[in-house]
């Protein structure tokens, strides 16, 4: 019988290169030959401690980038790994932000404190690709939880690329202040594509600002987070509502979901 | 005699059913229907004579007791379902060892030994064919584990002549009578067991039994009366046209909350539900942490951790997750596989130690 592929088996890589990002938040570029899309994710291994699903940050030639902040058991161990240890997984699973709906529109990226791993990868790939506008709006909960520095300036460079930090802090000379804030004061066309990645919560509260300045909800992308074991859609924990944000998911047009996602204990 | 074209009809003695068994015995690990703990459940048996034959599983919510009566299939189902042996609450998935700096994965596909389930009723049969949609034809992954399982797995049907008061499989319209699916179907008449070829497979076994003769018009006219006879001890317990969409429309209906006061999130309904298929992954490590082996085990979206994300229980309440429940069985699972996720077996309703009717709930939020 064993013709079937077997979806929990685990492939290997080896680090390359490991760069603390702050606190207990690592970022790990692994070799691999295996083709990805931005927004997907893998479920990364530790040995005799579980998985956990961990977006694909970014990809170059031969290698994928994963963020991982330590938070529990397994993402604890991830963040031991150092460069010439190897780093296991299984995927890359579902679906990806879909950049050419924004092709010649505006693109507004919304990326709340670790959400910025899943929108690195779409919003550098929309450096390059025909995008009207391109505005990216990143909060974080404070100074030392700030990802990526070392991208910053080049993307400044580039487009509007705005951070807000939840506290004050005296290295910091920018914005301060909830993502919503920065949200409202900005000028949009009402056909500006969204994609967005953070907490519940703040998703909800830029939904609100979003239709009230009239952008329509079918061009909104949300990436959700749940709990996920099997990732193939058997386990069945990752339901919201009718879809298993595993496999339908973890990227959704608001609009389909948002009577799952909006109501309580869903 | 034909039955439904599918081959011939024979008529079967006891002594039939006896060598029929054994013929099956040969080639399969036989699992039937058995007494234990004062219970009929599914288990490998050896013997005819260890099935519940005369016997009779009385039921109502929250209660089951088991007494003697005249006649040999008049029983409905065991209370575990075949879901324990293809889909085992325990099933260790891959072997992960450490071999120096390397870690080296072996897939642990369950060993291919074909089961026969001796004695399923048509309730249980769709839920078989539920769970084969869940696990392989409408997966993008199809189960590796389950198809091994799966695989050449013979399937002796029974027509049920008896109902208990928690059966409602006519409302969801797979029984009483078995009608797709089956081996070989028996139906028990006063002269003997009808019994009918749905596959080549049950064509081979049953050449192998001597004492038969062939079927006859009038078997099969008492077989209909039997089922006839069966159908209306079951009133229908809520219409099922439209229901997904009442119930998609009712979400934020106060009635929910009302069954707070009541599930104690047990657990009981999901595990004994033939089609529940949620599991986790959990690791089981040697001391030496030089082996591990990840084991899928049952889980239930009643259990407090099952929609945990960083450290907060997305369904809080208990009425959120019976909500979960019964809106999957009725409502998403419609959209996610085509079909509903309950049969009408009735087992959480006999196996809810409070009590709790999913019929009664499901024509509370929908219906009332
Ligand atoms: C599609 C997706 C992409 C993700 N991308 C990243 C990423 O790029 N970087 C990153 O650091 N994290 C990411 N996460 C979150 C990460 O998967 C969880 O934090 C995960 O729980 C960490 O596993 P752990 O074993 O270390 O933590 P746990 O020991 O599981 O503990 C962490 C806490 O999160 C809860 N939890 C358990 N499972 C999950 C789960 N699947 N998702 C969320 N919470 C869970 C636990 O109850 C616990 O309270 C992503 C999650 C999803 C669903
Ligand atoms: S929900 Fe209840 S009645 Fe329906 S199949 Fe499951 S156990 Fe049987
Ligand atoms: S409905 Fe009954 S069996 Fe199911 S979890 Fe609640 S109390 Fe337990
Ligand atoms: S994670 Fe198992 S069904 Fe989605």
């Amino acid at each position: 019988m064993p013709t079937l592929e077997n979806p929990y088996l685990l492939k290997a890589g080896r680090v390359e290169k490991v760069i603390k990002e702050c606190d207990g938040v690592y970022t790990f570029h692994v070799r691999t030959q295996e083709p990805a899309y931005p927004g997907q994710y893998n479920m990364l291994y530790a040995f005799g401690v579980g998985e956990a699903p961990i977006t694909i940050a970014s990809m170059e030639e031969g290698y994928i980038v994963h963020t991982v902040r330590a938070v529990g058991d397994v993402t604890r161990h991830i963040d031991q790994l150092r460069e010439g240890d190897y780093l296991y997984w299984r995927g890359p699973y579902g679906n990806r932000w879909e950049i050419e709906r924004a092709y010649n529109k505006t693109l507004l990226i919304i990326s709340g404190g670790l959400g910025l791993a899943a929108t690195r990868w779409v919003f550098e790939e929309a450096l390059n690709k025909p995008i009207k506008r391109l505005v990216h709006l990143y909060g974080s909960k404070d100074y030392d939880s700030l990802l990526y520095r070392y991208l910053y300036e080049n993307w400044s460079s580039k487009v509007e690329f705005y951070i807000t930090l939840g506290k004050p802090d005296p290295r910091w000379k920018g914005r301060v202040g909830l993502i919503t804030e920065i949200l409202k004061d900005l000028e949009l066309d009402k056909d500006t594509v969204v994609f967005a990645c953070g907490p519940d919560p703040m998703v909800k509260a830029c939904v609100k600002i979003l239709e009230e300045k009239g952008l329509l909800l079918e061009n909104l992308y949300a990436s959700l987070e749940r709990h996920m074991k099997c990732s193939v859609g058997t386990c069945g924990h990752c339901m919201i509502g009718p879809y298993f944000v595993c496999k339908d998911g973890p990227i959704f047009r608001y609009d389909l979901i948002r009577e799952y996602f909006e109501r309580k204990e869903v | 005699m034909e039955g439904k074209g599918k081959g011939r009809s024979y008529l079967l003695s006891l002594e039939g059913i006896r060598e029929l068994f054994e013929a099956l015995k040969d080639g399969y690990i036989v699992l039937a229907p058995k007494l234990r703990d004062g219970l009929i459940a599914l288990s490998e048996v050896q013997s005819l004579e260890e099935l519940p034959l005369g016997y009779r599983n009385i039921e109502a919510p929250g209660f089951c007791v088991i007494e003697k009566v005249e006649g040999y299939f008049t029983y409905t189902h065991p209370y575990n379902s075949f879901k324990s042996f293809l889909h085992p609450t325990e099933l260790p998935l891959i072997r992960v060892r450490k071999e120096r700096e390397d870690l080296n994965f072996q897939t642990l596909v369950p060993e291919e030994k074909a089961m026969c389930l001796f004695d399923i009723r048509a309730c249980d049969l769709s839920a078989l064919k539920v769970l084969d949609t869940v696990f392989l034809y409408k997966n993008p992954h199809p189960d590796p584990y389950y198809a091994s399982l799966r695989e050449g797995l013979f399937v002796l049907a029974v027509n049920c002549s008896y109902a208990t008061s928690t059966c409602f499989c006519t409302t969801m319209e797979t029984g009483p009578e078995v009608k797709e699916g089956y081996d070989l179907l028996i139906t028990e008449l006063s002269e003997g067991f009808l019994t009918e070829v749905g596959s080549e497979k049950g064509k081979r076994i049953i050449e192998k039994v001597k004492d038969k003769r062939e079927a006859e018009g009038k078997h099969f006219e008492e077989k209909r009366k039997i089922l006839e006879k069966t159908e209306l001890t079951m009133k229908r317990a809520f219409q099922t046209e439209g229901l997904t969409k009442r119930l998609y429309e009712r979400m934020d209906a106060k009635y929910w909350e009302h069954i707070e006061k009541r599930c104690v999130a047990c657990t009981s309904c999901t595990q004994a539900c033939p089609t529940c298929f949620c599991f986790d992954i959990i690791e089981r490590n040697n001391l030496e942490l030089e082996e591990s082996l990840r084991v899928r085990v049952w889980d239930s979206c009643f259990s407090p951790s099952f929609a945990t994300v960083h450290r907060f229980n997305l369904r809080q309440s208990v009425h959120s997750r019976y909500r979960q429940w019964l809106m999957h069985k009725f409502a998403y699972w419609v959209g996610q596989f085509d079909c509903f996720g309950c049969v009408g077996c009735g087992r959480c309703i006999t196996w809810c130690p409070v009590g709790i009717d999913i019929r009664e709930e499901v024509r509370r939020i929908a219906y009332a």
